[in-house]
């Protein structure tokens, strides 16, 4: 029986959750259905541009926590 | 040791004993993506920085006290303090009256950052801002789907049970949020136009 694929199947492998062995009928079926094509055209660009936006805090903020992590190697830790 | 090419549960267990190069290792790997979790939720990049730290002292606490369940990953449980830090703060925030711009950013955050030459990230700056703006107009549901996925890297199954919704619903909304960035991004002409990112 050929399984029918569905927009969300579009967002489950754009973020690597489809079954192994649904993988490749998937695949099959977006080469037959030229608008789960375009969808996963265009949502993985989407994907793509909001990895770009990663942002990462000053250094100053890092080597606090560093220090805050070293200071207590030379305390013991009340639970 | 080259803590690089240790997984995230290595390099808790060294760090129980003792090793801080390979805590400075996880906090290197993470950060990013932990700190555009908290941004999102929070949008300000100085409370985001505070509740990075207190996020990491958390965990450094329960680490350091053995109480962390080596059983779990890393990664989805610093997520999990980082998310109900910034929620505990967002609902306090609520309480109180803050200054923001129009743009939804708050006043300090006007202020740029003189980390890096300005000229050769302006124009990349100016696209992560619009990205950053067009995810905070996104309506709520979208949103924490959104950030939940992308940025703490939640299973589509855990936001379901998480957030009390279906699978399908939780695909749906990440679903429509993408759609919906699509569309706005064709707005700015942000798409496609490889002269924003250099290969």
């Amino acid at each position: 029986m050929t399984k029918t694929f569905t927009q969300n199947d579009v967002i489950r492998y754009i973020y690597g959750e489809i079954p192994d062995d649904e993988k490749l009928a998937f695949e099959n079926a977006m080469i037959c259905d030229t608008e789960l094509l375009d969808l996963f055209h265009e949502l993985r660009n989407v994907k793509n541009q909001l990895n770009l936006i990663k942002k990462n805090p000053r250094s100053h903020v890092i080597n606090n926590i560093l220090d805050y992590s070293k200071s207590l190697n030379l305390h013991s830790v009340k639970k | 040791m080259n803590s690089r090419n240790l997984i995230d549960s290595e390099l808790v267990s060294l760090y129980k004993v003792g090793n801080e190069e390979a805590f400075e290792e996880l906090v290197e790997r993470h950060k990013s993506r932990v700190y555009t979790s908290i941004y999102l939720i929070v949008k300000d990049k100085y409370l985001a920085e505070d509740i990075l730290q207190e996020t990491y002292i958390k965990a450094v606490n329960t680490i350091k006290c053995g109480r962390y369940n080596e059983e779990g990953k890393f990664l989805p449980w610093i997520m999990r303090i980082a998310h109900n830090l910034s929620v505990d703060h967002f609902r306090k925030s609520k309480r109180f009256p803050v200054v923001v711009l129009e743009n939804g950013s708050g006043v300090l955050n006007s202020l740029e950052f003189s980390e890096a030459p300005y000229e050769s990230t302006h124009i990349q700056q100016e696209l992560n801002t619009i990205i950053r703006d067009l995810i905070q107009q996104l309506p709520d549901s979208q949103k924490e789907v959104l950030i939940m996925r992308h940025y703490m890297g939640h299973s589509f199954q855990e936001i379901a049970e998480n957030t009390g919704v279906s699978i399908n619903t939780a695909l749906g909304r990440m679903r429509y949020a993408l759609i919906n960035l699509r569309k706005q991004m064709k707005k700015y002409k942000i798409a496609y136009d490889q002269n924003f990112y250099p290969k």
